[in-house]
């Protein structure tokens, strides 16, 4: 891959990356010191704090996309896609609110730890498969991206900074279990800001703007000159249905991501969680609209310097390469390493929960804590390593883009969750019937796998928005109507929820043995969301523009 | 007090929830009432500095609200959790 972007001084860039691996192993090392059970393997001993959480939080969210992808998009979307990130940062507010405190209420390591309580075996399956998928997809996106920036960096064969960079970030994930990749992301959130956001104050005052002191919020001096060249930079572009279709694909289908619900569990207390949550929004801010603002330079590096940025995956190197000393572009890419690295760890985390305590659950539940815990570990080093191989020559359909994937979370997993921990009438059956019917419609109508069979077009398509916005409220809805009617057919009856699953839902509520069959269980406002969804399905179907 | 108790956390769920997709998908307003278009804040343009402000410190001030509001709920629902124990225990002692 020609790149536009090259270090003056490779040595440098090899420096920068062997310092920030060298402290991922220390931590790494220093938590395994620490792993002595399945509480302190998949849910750092639940006992994180505020600060250090909110910064994890922050880290597992920020992918590789934030310093690369993103800034691409906003060069070619301009504001529509600024919106389209701004609205992910209320993803682990909301989970933390509609479910994430009552889960750690529980002490859940993953969510399907929930649904095998609240829905039994078979479901778990169903919604564990769909969650591995998805975070298959997610690592397997930030492992190609790892290997890239390597090539980028040293100049080396992808499948070689694939090998050297996918071997030795799961060597650090696996050997630190989630003690480590929790104080790992909270360090590599602070790396990953200050690369994002102090560089950028000198990119500005380079391009002449007064508001280099704080680059996040202070370019607007920028306005009139961007204006000038880009008219329709800051045009919303799209009508009311594009901007409402955000919602059932990219504001649910986080909710339900396990690897951001594991940052929520591993809270020292459900108290702890929601102080977490408010550093979250505050470290996450800063780096988003660091983001922003690498876009918006982007953008007005090309309008003024009439310079084609050729690959705008690489406009925040680029921009660092041509404004800044080696040093600091070799540390923007450290930072951008530092964002792939803590969302693989999320991932890695996720597939070891999932694999090694909600599966093995079912397959051996018998099986000694410390043979689980030594599974664990084997999950997420096989994990890791799936991953990286899966790079070698990605399945076109798995790389095509993480973001369709959030459709697909939204569709299969997020009804099963928010309607569990709400809604004692939720069915098992109706359950698996609404999530594989409308997790299947929605793989069907999406642009990727059967191109002839396609809800939307463009862009709307390609990320699974309109898609989503048929099969999300069709999946809510098919959940309901089917639960209402299965659990009023005796020939279903072992389907319905009993007592115990019911009692779940009050203990997690913190009611403890305090138990009241009326509570959660009402008819009325089920069907009047059901029918809303109906409504949104049946517009989501309408033409797309 | 338990009804009124489960009554509180429902609402408090509704609004808190109205308020995070208010913070997160603001842009959205500016698209149901275009005439909103108008005006700068800081040198920008409303309708794009408006949704990331109220995206970062916003929804940083919902999430806070949300933090004092529902612990103080965490605290009644212990409260109450801890007389229903003593209440058990004191009719089995008699």
């Amino acid at each position: 891959m020609a790149a536009e972007y090259a270090l003056s001084n490779i040595w440098i860039g090899v420096g920068v990356v062997v310092i920030l691996f060298a402290i991922f192993y220390y931590v790494g090392w220093w938590a395994s010191r620490k792993t002595t059970s399945e509480e302190d393997f998949y849910a750092a001993g639940f006992s994180i704090g505020p600060v250090t959480n909110g910064l994890g939080m922050a880290a597992t969210w920020a992918s590789l996309a934030t310093f690369l992808g993103v800034i691409a998009l906003i060069q070619k979307l301009q504001v529509p896609f600024v919106y389209l990130w701004i609205q992910w940062a209320i993803s682990i507010p909301l989970l933390t609110l509609l479910y994430g405190t009552s889960l750690r209420r529980m002490k859940a390591f993953t969510p399907a730890t929930f649904i095998r309580a609240r829905y039994g075996k078979p479901s778990t399956i169903i919604i564990v498969c769909w969650m591995m998928l998805i975070m298959v997809m997610y690592a397997l996106g930030q492992m190609i991206g790892l290997g890239q920036a390597f090539e980028l960096l040293f100049g080396v064969p992808y499948s070689t900074g694939l090998v050297v960079a996918g071997l030795a970030t799961v060597g650090f994930i696996t050997m630190g279990g989630m003690y480590g990749a929790s104080y790992n992301a909270a360090f590599q959130m602070i790396v990953m800001t200050l690369a994002m956001v102090v560089p950028m104050g000198a990119i500005m005052k380079a391009m002449g703007s007064s508001g280099w002191w704080f680059p996040p919020l202070a370019y607007g001096d920028m306005v009139p000159s961007m204006l000038e060249k880009i008219p329709t930079f800051f045009d919303m572009k799209y009508d009311l249905r594009w901007y409402f279709a955000l919602i059932p694909a990219f504001t649910l289908g986080p909710v339900a991501l396990p690897h951001l619900a594991m940052r929520v569990f591993t809270s020292s207390s459900v108290k702890s969680a929601r102080w977490a949550v408010v550093w979250f929004t505050i470290f996450l801010g800063l780096l988003f609209s660091g983001t922003y603002v690498a876009g918006f330079a982007g953008n007005f590096f090309e309008a003024v310097t009439g310079k084609a940025i050729a690959k705008p995956d690489q406009t925040l190197l680029i921009l660092n390469v041509f404004y800044n000393p080696t040093l600091v572009a070799a540390f923007v890419m450290g930072g951008a390493l530092a964002a792939g690295l803590s969302t693989i760890g999320g991932n890695l985390m996720a597939i070891a929960g999932l694999v090694g305590n909600d599966l093995l659950g079912i397959l051996a539940p018998d099986m000694e804590k410390r043979k689980k815990i030594r599974w664990g570990y084997v999950a997420l080093g096989l994990g890791g390593v799936a991953a990286i191989l899966l790079a070698f020559q990605p399945p076109k359909f798995l790389v095509t883009s993480i973001l369709w994937a959030f459709g697909l979370l939204a569709t299969t997993a997020t009804p099963a969750i928010l309607l569990g921990v709400w809604w004692k009438e939720a069915n098992k059956l109706a359950m698996i019937i609404s999530s594989t019917i409308c997790g299947v419609l929605y793989i069907v109508i999406s642009p990727h796998v059967l191109p002839g069979i396609v809800v939307g077009k463009g862009l709307a398509a390609a990320l699974g928005m309109s898609g989503g916005m048929v099969t999300v409220p069709l999946s809510f809805a098919m959940f309901i109507l089917l639960s209402l009617a299965f659990n009023r057919m005796s020939a279903l009856a072992a389907y319905a929820p009993s007592l115990e699953d019911k009692k779940v839902i009050d203990r997690i509520h913190g009611w403890g043995d305090e138990y009241d069959e009326t509570r959660y269980n009402g008819t009325v406002w089920p069907i009047a969301v059901a029918v809303v969804c109906l409504l949104v399905f049946w517009w989501g179907l309408q033409p797309w523009s | 007090m338990k009804e009124k108790l489960y009554k509180k956390e429902i609402w408090l769920t509704i609004v808190f929830t109205v308020l995070l997709m208010l913070t997160g998908h603001s842009a959205t307003l500016f698209v149901l009432f275009p005439g909103l278009q108008q005006g700068t804040m800081w040198g920008f343009p409303i309708q794009y500095i408006l949704p990331i402000v109220l995206g970062w410190f916003g929804l940083a001030l919902v999430c806070w609200v949300m933090a004092v509001v529902c612990n103080r709920f965490d605290d009644e629902m212990e409260a109450l959790a801890e007389q229903e124990k003593k209440n058990r225990v004191t009719v089995k002692t008699a």
